[in-house]
């Protein structure tokens, strides 16, 4: 289980092109071996089928062949008994020479029309006599000596049974090299019909070859037919090495099929899984087997080999186009996936190349399409943000500018009532060039000297409302003059250093520098008031908290946001500030010049 | 890397199934070239010829161990059916390379089919045959036969059974038939053996007495029926019927009939050709009561001398595949082998018809069971008097019709309408 996991996880993290070359390779694999299997499966079974036919057939025609055969023989057996020269060449006794021969000839005339219902078989006729005659049209078949052949199984089992035709085998034994011949022989006892006298045999004996010859044609390798007798013997079958042999199991074959009636057996025969069909030959009181071994027959009929070379080759064919095409559509995959990573490095600029399958195309399109989507959405999210930004902004100056008002508002009304006319009307005056300045377009830039306009009418009105214990001065390089700045950015630090720089302290100086080193606008609000606790260093970032308790009105935080904003990420406000040594406020503005 | 080795073993994949087949192809088609390494003869009479053939055997695979030659064993009628089937059919499968064949027939199987038999002429010398023999086995000039043993006749008889019935050696030296009937009946009544056994159906011994007078079935010509006028084959049918009804005959009606009566003693004499010799020495109990005289003559011809021949055959080699060996196996064997002459007589008792072989020294030797008597060097000497006939083409066709006629004759149909009825038929038979 822990492996199947360790494997599933390793395949799993596999790049995508041998995974999914292993999933083909897997599968095509798979499905050659189903088909293959399927297709020998189906043929064995198709042949399983046709086999129990036509071998049905087949051996129908071999028990016809041997029916036919022995027709012939019962002809060949009733004419003899019907003859009256063979009855007395067989009866006879001891006569003389003259008729001797004539008895003998017209045996032999006897005989040669005998044999003629036979012409058609290999055989030889043998008739024997009670009187010790025997007559024999061709001695190599039965050719054992007369006195051995009347006490022989052959003739004796005639005797027990006269009235019936029996086949039994029988081994002659050549005398030049002492190999028995298998033979068939057909035997019957002749008799008298009306006295049942037993008067001679008459064996009709074939070879077995020639009697093999019957069903010979019908057999290949592994296709066999055994002729057995009822004792299980082999007398005949194409199997030579097998003639002679007992053979039980096939016997039980046999006889389980004659009892069962089943088309065919699919058993074992000699160890090898065969076919076996049986029937069984009355006439002969023989069996006959067909037994076909399936190993030997499917092999004739199926070459595995080819086969399998057929499917290694069609197998190796396909993996070899999986496998060029699958690393294409890979190929081109990894490019995509390649080309996508690199899409963000360049804030959605990059589009991808739209190359590879219709698939992949299409794929790059949309990709394409989104990355123009996206980026369209980001640019709207940004004007938004922005004006969102700049209405918090406008928002927060009115604000400013009605406390700002109120606090002018009520220096004047004091300095009306201390009677300093004149004073008052500058104040007044300083106020309204303020709010001319403050009421247009919060996004609006003014030159350096337009600012420092409007602040030095702003200190002027605090001067008038707090007296000028506070000092102010104006450090500016001429260069800078002319640069444009966000209107009112300097104002909200001069008005914190005004209202909350000199709580402790009762008088100071507030200086406000502005220069440029080539790359950027420095404007400094420097003041020498009591100092913020804190902020220990320049790089500090303000807490937004903190500056409102420390700045009134607008949060320096929004300052900051606002710059940055408009101008990027290396723009801002940054304050070092020490407790009791005043604060040092310093504005990075980029170098703007309309 | 990974894709090398894919495409590698793609390729080795499919080269691998592209060179399978190659291989099979070349199998077949090998055995055409060169001598065929087998061949098969046809006999029969396992005692003699078939003996001689496992002796040649031996000696030929001294000379080429190569070659097997496979020995099969039917009975004549078998072989001479086989042949005509094998023959009439005109395909040449199923025939053997070598095949033995009855000096009588062999004129009808080489006038018939002259190309189904190979030549020897360049081979063996005809020369060094007993000439007798060249007629049967050759034709229109050329050789086509090796001849094998002589068929020369002779009168084998026990004699113990004769001496029971008063005959000495000396009385059974030239006899003639009537003689030999009368002997017949003498050693009936005195042992109850019969003097000779015969077949019906077949008439050896007539052919045997008729060539003995220097005539046959048919005219010089080898084509004439020569019956009606034939003064010898008349003689002969009536001494045949004087033995029936003489009650000497024992009858028989085939070839282990035949050997059984010779070897259980039922008989007394065997007139027949000397190749009965190894079937009487295969009873062994009889050594000692066995001698051989010379064959019997035609009394009432001038013509007939006490020589006479039966049977004998020839080795022929079929044009069927494998024919250069077979000729090569005859060759260096029955064709011109002294040595193994000389062997076939001393084991099996051939006597063959090889000229150069008659002259060794086993055809002087004596031979116990015969009693010490010289039969060979006797045999040989009667060779040169056998009376040269032409066989012709259609001895076994007449002879079919003669045994017919010979039952109507022992039923007592008149002689000469015997012989006129045979010749009719031999006429629109043979023409």
């Amino acid at each position: 289980m822990n492996v199947m996991r360790t494997l599933f996880d390793k395949f799993k993290n596999l790049k995508l092109f041998t995974k999914m070359f292993m999933v083909m390779v897997v599968s095509i694999i798979a499905v050659s071996v189903a088909i293959s299997w399927t297709v020998i499966h189906m043929s064995t079974d198709l042949f399983m089928q046709t086999f129990s036919i036509t071998n049905t057939k087949v051996l129908n025609q071999i028990k016809s062949g041997f029916e036919s055969y022995n027709d012939a023989i019962v002809t060949v057996v009733s004419n003899a008994n019907q003859s009256g020269a063979m009855k007395s060449f067989l009866t006879q006794g001891d006569a003389d020479s003259l008729s001797t021969a004539k008895s003998y000839f017209n045996m032999s005339e006897q005989m040669k029309k005998l044999k003629s219902n036979l012409d058609a078989y290999e055989v030889g006729i043998t008739i024997a006599g009670v009187n010790g005659r025997v007559y024999s049209t061709d001695r190599s078949y039965l050719s054992m000596d007369d006195k051995k052949l009347k006490q022989h199984p052959l003739t004796l089992n005639s005797h027990k049974d006269p009235k019936r035709l029996i086949y039994q085998d029988y081994k002659e034994i050549t005398g030049t090299n002492g190999l028995g011949e298998p033979m068939i022989v057909a035997s019957k006892a002749l008799l008298d019909r009306s006295t049942g006298y037993v008067y001679g045999t008459i064996y009709i004996s074939m070879k077995e070859r020639d009697f093999g010859q019957v069903f010979d044609s019908y057999t290949s390798l592994g296709n066999d037919v055994f002729i057995l007798n009822k004792n299980g013997m082999i007398v005949s079958s194409n199997r030579q090495d097998r003639i002679g042999y007992m053979s039980q199991e096939l016997l039980d074959y046999a006889e389980q099929m004659d009892t069962e009636a089943s088309d065919y057996l699919n058993v074992s025969v000699q160890g090898k899984d065969s076919f076996v069909i049986s029937d069984n030959l009355p006439t002969y009181d023989f069996y006959i087997v067909n037994t076909i071994d399936k190993e030997i027959a499917l092999g004739q009929m199926i070459d595995t080999k080819t086969l399998t070379l057929i499917g290694i080759v069609i197998v190796g064919i396909a993996l070899s186009i999986v496998f060029l095409i699958t690393r294409q559509i890979s190929k081109s995959l990894t490019k995509l996936v390649l080309q996508m990573s690199n899409v963000t490095h360049n804030e959605f600029g990059n589009h991808i190349t739209v190359t590879g399958s219709y698939e992949i195309r299409e794929l790059g399109q949309a990709f394409n399409y989104m990355v123009d989507e996206l980026h369209d959405y980001v640019d709207k999210l940004v004007e938004t943000q922005k004006g969102q930004r700049n209405a918090e902004l406008a928002a927060l100056q009115r604000q400013i500018n009605l406390h700002f008002l109120y606090n002018t508002l009520a220096s004047v009304k004091t300095l009306v009532q201390q009677g300093s006319k004149e004073k008052a009307t500058e104040t007044i005056h300083s106020l309204i060039s303020v709010l001319q300045n403050t009421i247009s377009n919060v996004s609006e830039t003014i030159m350096v000297e337009q600012e420092l306009g409007i602040l030095k009418h702003y200190v002027f009105i605090n001067h008038a409302r707090y007296g000028d214990r506070i000092k102010v001065g104006y450090f500016v390089a001429p260069e800078c003059m002319d640069y444009h700045v966000p209107k009112l950015i300097i104002q909200p630090f001069i008005e914190n250093a005004f209202f909350h720089g000199f709580n402790v302290k009762s008088s100071g100086y507030i200086h406000v520098l502005v220069s440029t080193d080539g790359q950027a606008l420095y404007c400094e609000v420097v003041d020498s008031g009591d100092g913020i606790e804190g902020l220990p260093s320049e790089d500090a970032f303000l807490n937004t908290k903190k500056s409102r308790q420390m700045f009134s009105g607008i949060g320096i935080k929004n300052v900051h946001d606002r710059i940055r904003l408009l101008y990027g990420e290396e723009y801002g406000v940054s304050i070092v500030s020490e407790l009791g040594n005043g604060t040092r406020v310093k504005i990075t503005l980029p170098l703007i010049k309309l | 890397m990974k894709k090398l080795s894919v495409v590698l073993l793609t390729s080795v994949l499919v080269l691998s199934a592209c060179s399978s087949k190659s291989e099979e192809s070349n199998t077949s088609g090998g055995e055409a070239a060169g001598k065929s390494k087998e061949i098969t003869v046809w006999a029969w009479d396992p005692a003699f010829n078939i003996a001689a053939l496992e002796a040649a055997k031996e000696v030929y695979s001294a000379t080429d161990p190569d070659v097997k030659v496979n020995i099969i064993e039917y009975a004549q009628a078998d072989i001479i059916q086989k042949l005509n089937t094998g023959l009439n059919s005109g395909t040449t499968s199923g025939l053997p390379n070598i095949v033995l064949i009855e000096d009588y027939r062999a004129q009808s199987f080489l006038s018939a089919y002259p190309d189904a038999f190979h030549e020897l002429s360049g081979s063996i010398k005809p020369e060094d045959f007993a000439e007798y023999k060249l007629g049967p086995t050759s034709l229109n000039g050329k050789q086509y036969g090796v001849p094998f043993d002589s068929g020369a006749t002779g009168l084998y008889y026990r004699t113990d059974y004769l001496e029971q019935a008063g005959y000495k050696a000396k009385d059974m030296e030239n006899l003639n038939w009537d003689q030999y009937i009368e002997i017949g009946k003498a050693v009936k009544e005195k042992t109850g053996k019969k003097i000779i056994t015969l077949d019906p159906n077949d008439l050896g011994i007539i052919r045997s007495m008729i060539q003995s007078a220097g005539s046959w079935y048919l005219a010089e010509d080898g084509k004439t029926p020569d019956i009606v006028t034939n003064a010898a084959l008349k003689e002969s049918f009536m001494i045949y019927k004087k033995m029936m009804e003489a009650d000497i005959v024992n009858i028989h009606s085939d070839w282990s009939q035949f050997i059984a009566a010779i070897n259980k003693g039922t008989i007394a004499t065997v007139p027949t050709g000397n190749w009965i010799t190894p079937s009487i020495k295969q009873e062994a109990s009889q050594s000692g009561k066995w001698a051989v005289a010379s064959f019997p003559k035609l009394p009432g011809n001038a013509k007939s001398v006490n020589a006479s021949n039966l049977g004998g055959s020839s080795w022929y080699v079929m044009n069927v595949p494998g024919a250069e060996t077979a000729t090569d196996f005859l060759a260096s064997t029955f064709g011109s082998n002294v040595e193994m002459y000389q062997k076939l007589l001393k084991d099996i008792g051939v006597v063959s018809t090889f000229k150069a072989a008659s002259t060794g020294d086993a055809y002087s030797q004596e031979d116990p069971f015969f009693s010490g008597q010289k039969i060979y060097a006797d045999f040989a000497l009667w060779t040169e008097k056998i009376p040269n006939v032409n066989y012709g083409m259609h001895t076994y066709a007449i002879e079919d019709i003669l045994a017919v006629e010979m039952q109507n004759y022992l039923n007592g149909k008149e002689i000469d309408s015997v012989l006129k009825d045979a010749q009719s038929q031999a006429e629109t038979q043979v023409k």
